[in-house]
């Protein structure tokens, strides 16, 4: 397996021969976040055009297939339509506020993105307490759709905003503890770890057999709602609240939010790769050797990104199929189902583990 | 959740009515779709010849048409779409007779009743199947049906 | 002012004309009427005003007339007066009975208010007022309905000129806060109260008129308690076109061209209704084919207004994909009826005496092909949406709408049927084929949202099994009875009911014997619906009431005549 930090030493060996180390590293910095941003606009413009085209399968249409070949640009005519829309200010809102909430959403998702470990020795954040980073910083989110709820003076935005806190919280709880429970498993919090030890012994989702399996439907289930999507999309309900917390936001500050969904979909679903479906190890099956050797020669980021597409079908999939929920349903299903499923998970994990009865 | 059923029995239950949806999905998700493409398939489509596109009067080879300017179109029409013009001519012998100077029909104000045209006694009007109505300005939405110079059909 | 008998078309020859003179005996509308001139001729007995009540409250308590069919606006001009017309019926007997009456004083014409007795008297006495300026006496709630607030006059009076009076106002509507109410005392003077509506520190919410689940321009306040609801206060009247008072100037074949326009889920039926009242009250008979195929066409108007139905349900509750399954479907209908009427929506296809053109040559193909379709594809309905569990636990229970409060609110059609009343107007009084075709009334006990839903569903696949047994018998004959080129109906007031979509639309024509209607109004289906709304959603949440919304199933236009 081709290890991407061969690339990344080389290039600060050639910036540290000509530069001191301290502006090497500035100048890594700058490139590092350039790459984020690039790679956060792709993704997000091709999560758009794939859901679109996903969407209207499951709904017997074509989808966007005017602008470019197969409406391959229709994305792209979106965004610069977006961008060339006035940025509205509510009379009575709270101005900064209003302003300041959907970069908040934005910051969060961009951080909780730099932890996907895209291939080996391919991450950006990465230390030994990464899981619980990533779990810090993608709360921020909710702050942001608190405050564009509080500050945009509507009834509508406020009560999605609170549907939203409420909602996030809660089912942090079962993401915790799903995570947890392949910590658990794995016994390391760090991201690279995790996905280096599946790559020598197997994905997590093969090793954890049932407890890491009902863990990953929790962690779907529970991811899906993070997002705010569909089947939990009450935040935003279009037929009950019109828009939820973003009704007042227009041009690009509508648009972060647009973008900070699917890439929050894009999150969900990677880390569930990381986590669950070995990252960007390959496939492995022991015994089949040059099928092995095949699947090896595979680079890992096309390993990691494949599996997070498949996974994002899957989100996909239960979005366009269920319909909403309600509040207190939702929050039934947390604290009934999800919470007492993963904490007995956790237990049965803690055994599997104590007794090694795992792969 | 019912009342009548058991914590893990409701869990598993609806489970099976969420996986019953997901593969009914999925079927839709395979199956060929029947999405028409619109101006591509101009030529190929067809309108149903009784659908009312909007109000012609249509006319022969020789320029012809068959409105007498009774006017009972105007009379039926609810909207007041019609405006029929006519005048006064002597014919040869000296007959005094009525004939259509223009007919202007405002189909931005129809709304497809057909009054008129089942009220005209001389089947002069009738519905075509153009739907490509869309214009730019309102007032091309008045039009005049009847051809420049045309003529009445002489009864033989 | 007591003005009984002042209408001459209720006057008949040989009558007292004296003031007072009541008929001996409540006299059935139809169809139980006698046949003579017309089936369906309801003569309403007059009651003067002031024992308008009493008699009333007998009718309700002593003949159990529970349902309040329709309650009409009138203007008999200065000799008769303003005054109403009231269509009961008893649920429990069947009995069915009109009265009308009327007050000649133009400046302050007070009647008592019945809607104390029926619920829905509420909503048609605001809107009899909003029209003619009728106050009703002890009504709660006496604002206008369909009008803007600060509207002059009363537009449906004969000799009122609204043009005058009211220009294109370029400011916002106000809305008011307070309901005014006007009291009867004991000495004969009127006092005038006010009630807010909502209070100080009530969190209101505005849903609507812009909204994307009231299923058109239809406003709700909602008083809310974090995510219950407490109270709601509709706000009609944003599409209002003033179809009933437009009639009043239009021939009876130009007034044909607006019933496709009110519930346009129901063009058929309604144009069916309006049809139908006219040609009974003329004494044609349409042929037998006629009656086939305005059977199949209303059924097949059903089946599509039901899809829309679930469709619409789909997409409120966020179930878009099953929305466009719905959608795939009724494309099929839909291009059924343009082959035939030439339309799509509006379908413009009953006459006066017959039907606009005789059922296209592909048409019978085409119906049996889309039956063994539809009961197909009706079980992806179920397996997507309808028995999903998020779905079951987002209906049931929900919005229970109890048998007494369905019919004092006179919510006919599914909503009605969903709470265990037996209302269509099929069984009730069978018009066209529906007495010879053996076909259920599906009904449900539940009256919850889920019911509501269920009823619809039954209801697509009972419309199937009524149109394949005709189908296949279409007898030959004339589509068009010979009528005359200027249309004139006998003096007379007429009512004929269908079982319309989403309930029983029912029309009432009063006749002078012109080429013109005299007054032609219509029970809509969708005003109680929404009436019924705040009962059916206090104490729910926010997510509740679009649930109750889209299964009472109101269209706006039909609600805003």
């Amino acid at each position: 397996m081709f290890d991407f930090s061969i690339v990344s030493q080389w290039i600060h060996g050639l910036l540290t021969s000509v530069m001191p180390e301290w502006a090497a590293v500035l100048i890594e910095c700058v490139l590092v976040a350039l790459v984020i941003i690039t790679l956060y606009a792709v993704f997000a413009i091709a999560l758009i055009y794939f859901e679109r085209k996903v969407c209207a399968f499951f709904q017997c249409r074509i989808g966007p297939n005017r602008v470019g070949k197969w409406g391959l640009l229709q994305v792209f005519a979106d965004v610069f339509k977006m961008l060339t829309k006035e940025i509205i200010n509510m009379r009575n809102s709270d101005r900064f506020l209003h302003n300041l909430a959907p970069f908040l959403v934005i910051v969060a998702s961009m951080l909780t993105f730099s932890c996907l470990p895209w291939n080996k020795g391919a991450h950006i954040l990465d230390f030994n307490v990464g899981v619980f980073f990533l779990l810090a910083a993608s709360s921020i989110g909710v702050v942001g759709i608190l405050l564009a709820g509080w500050s945009s003076n509507n009834k509508y935005s406020l009560i999605g905003a609170m549907r939203s806190g409420a909602q996030i919280i809660s089912y942090e709880l079962s993401i915790g503890m799903t995570m947890l429970t392949m910590i658990a498993l794995t016994g390391t919090m760090q991201l690279s770890e995790i996905v280096q030890q599946q790559a020598d012994y197997g994905w997590n989702i093969c090793r954890g057999h049932i407890p890491a399996i009902i863990a990953f439907l929790v962690y779907l289930i529970a991811g899906n709602a993070e997002c705010n999507r569909g089947p939990f999309d009450l935040p935003e309900s279009e037929s009950e609240l019109t828009a939820g917390y973003h009704t007042e936001y227009s041009g690009m500050h509508f648009g972060f939010y647009y973008l900070a969904e699917y890439l929050n979909l894009f999150i969900t679903a990677g880390i569930a790769t990381a986590i669950f479906l070995g990252g960007w190890a390959p496939i492995y099956f022991p015994g089949l050797d040059g099928f092995n050797d095949v699947m090896a020669y595979i680079p890992g980021i096309v390993w990691f990104v494949g599996k997070t597409v498949v996974v994002v079908f899957l989100l996909m999939w239960m979005r366009w199929t269920f319909p909403r929920l309600r509040i207190d349903q939702i929050l039934s299903l947390e604290w009934k189902y999800l919470v007492p499923i993963s904490m007995l998970n956790l237990v049965l994990m803690a055994l599997v583990v104590a007794f090694g009865v795992h792969f | 959740m019912n009342e009548e059923k058991t914590y893990l029995g409701g869990l598993l239950g609806g489970l099976k009515t969420l996986c019953v949806g997901l593969k009914t999905t999925m079927r839709e998700f395979v199956t060929p779709k029947i999405t028409e493409q619109y101006p591509e398939n101009r030529d190929e489509l067809k309108m149903f010849d009784r659908f009312r596109g909007s109000l012609v009067m249509p006319h022969n080879e020789n320029n012809e048409h068959r409105c007498v300017a009774c006017g009972l179109c105007q009379m039926a029409c609810p909207n007041g779409t019609i405006n029929v013009k006519s005048e006064m001519y002597e014919t040869e012998d000296g007959k005094k007779k009525k004939r259509l100077v223009s007919y202007e029909y405002n189909l931005g104000s129809c709304m497809f009743c057909q009054l008129c045209v089942r009220a005209c006694p001389h089947g002069a009007i009738t519905f075509d199947q153009s739907f490509e109505n869309a214009v730019f300005d309102r007032s091309k939405l008045i039009k005049k049906l009847n051809r420049e110079d045309s003529k009445v059909i002489e009864k033989k | 002012m007591e003005t009984p008998e002042n209408n001459k078309v209720n006057a008949p020859a040989g009558a007292a004309p004296a003031a007072g003179a009541r008929p001996a005996a409540v006299r059935p509308a139809a169809p139980a009427a006698p046949a003579q001139p017309a089936k369906n001729l309801c003569e309403p007995k007059t009651v003067e005003p002031a024992a308008l009540r009493k008699e009333m409250e007998r009718l309700r308590r002593d003949e159990q007339m529970d349902f309040l069919e329709c309650l009409t606006g009138m203007d008999w001009g200065e000799e008769g007066g303003l005054g109403v017309i009231y269509h009961l019926e008893s649920t429990a007997t069947g009995k069915r009975v009109a009265l009308k009456t009327a007050t000649t004083d133009r400046e302050h014409p007070y009647l008592p208010t019945v809607s104390d007795l029926w619920d829905i008297a509420n909503i048609y006495e605001r809107e009899v007022y909003d029209f003619y300026g009728i106050i009703f006496t002890g009504h709660p709630d006496m604002r206008r309905i369909f009008m803007r607030e600060d509207w002059v006059g009363f537009p449906f009076r004969k000799d009122s000129n609204p043009e005058k009076d009211n220009p294109l106002r370029m400011t916002n509507e106000p809305l008011t806060d307070l309901a005014p109410c006007y009291t009867l005392e004991a000495d004969g003077t009127v006092r005038r109260s006010e009630t807010p509506i909502f209070g100080e520190d009530d969190y209101v919410v505005n849903l609507g008129p812009q909204h994307p689940s009231t299923h058109g321009v239809l406003h709700f306040r909602i008083k809310l308690e974090g995510e219950t609801i407490k109270k709601v206060d509709p706000i009609l009247g944003y599409i209002h076109r003033g179809v009933e008072k437009l009639n009043e100037s239009l021939t009876y074949p130009q007034t044909l061209a607006l019933t496709d326009r009110l519930d346009y889920l129901g063009a058929m039926q309604n144009r069916h209704a309006l049809c139908m009242c006219i040609e009974q009250a003329m004494g044609v008979e349409v042929s037998e084919r006629v009656q086939y195929i305005r059977t199949i066409m209303d059924e097949l108007q059903r089946i599509d207004s039901h899809i829309l139905f679930f469709s619409c349900l789909c997409q409120d509750l966020g179930a878009t994909t099953a929305f466009l399954y719905g959608f795939r479907d009724r494309e099929k209908i839909l291009d059924i009826f343009e082959e035939t009427c030439g339309g799509r929506l509006i379908l413009n296809y009953n006459t006066i005496g017959g039907v606009m053109a005789d059922i296209h040559p592909n048409f019978v193909k085409r119906v049996k092909e889309f039956i063994p379709y539809m009961r197909h594809n009706i079980q992806e309905y179920f397996d997507v949406f309808i028995n999903n569990v998020i779905f079951r636990n987002r209906a049931e229970g929900v919005g229970v709408l109890s048998k007494e409060q369905v019919i004092s609110f006179g919510c006919t059609g599914g909503t009605g049927r969903a709470s265990g009343w037996h209302n269509d107007v099929r069984k009730r009084m069978p018009y066209a084929m529906y007495g010879k075709v053996d076909f259920k009334e599906i009904t449900r006990t539940e009256g919850d949202s889920f019911a509501r839903c269920m009823i619809r569903m039954d209801e697509i696949l009972e419309s199937l099994n009524i149109i394949e047994q005709l189908i296949d018998n279409i007898p030959e004959g004339p589509f068009q009875e010979k009528m005359k080129p200027i249309i004139k109906v006998p003096e007379g007031t007429y009512y004929s009911a269908v079982e319309g979509s989403r309930g029983e639309f029912g029309v009432l024509l009063e006749s002078r014997g012109d080429k013109f209607p005299y007054r032609l109004h219509y029970r809509s289906t969708g005003l109680p619906l929404v009436a019924v709304m705040d009962t059916a959603c206090s104490g729910n949440m926010i997510a509740d009431l679009i649930t109750i919304g889209g299964t009472v199933d109101y269209v706006v236009p039909d609600i805003d005549r």
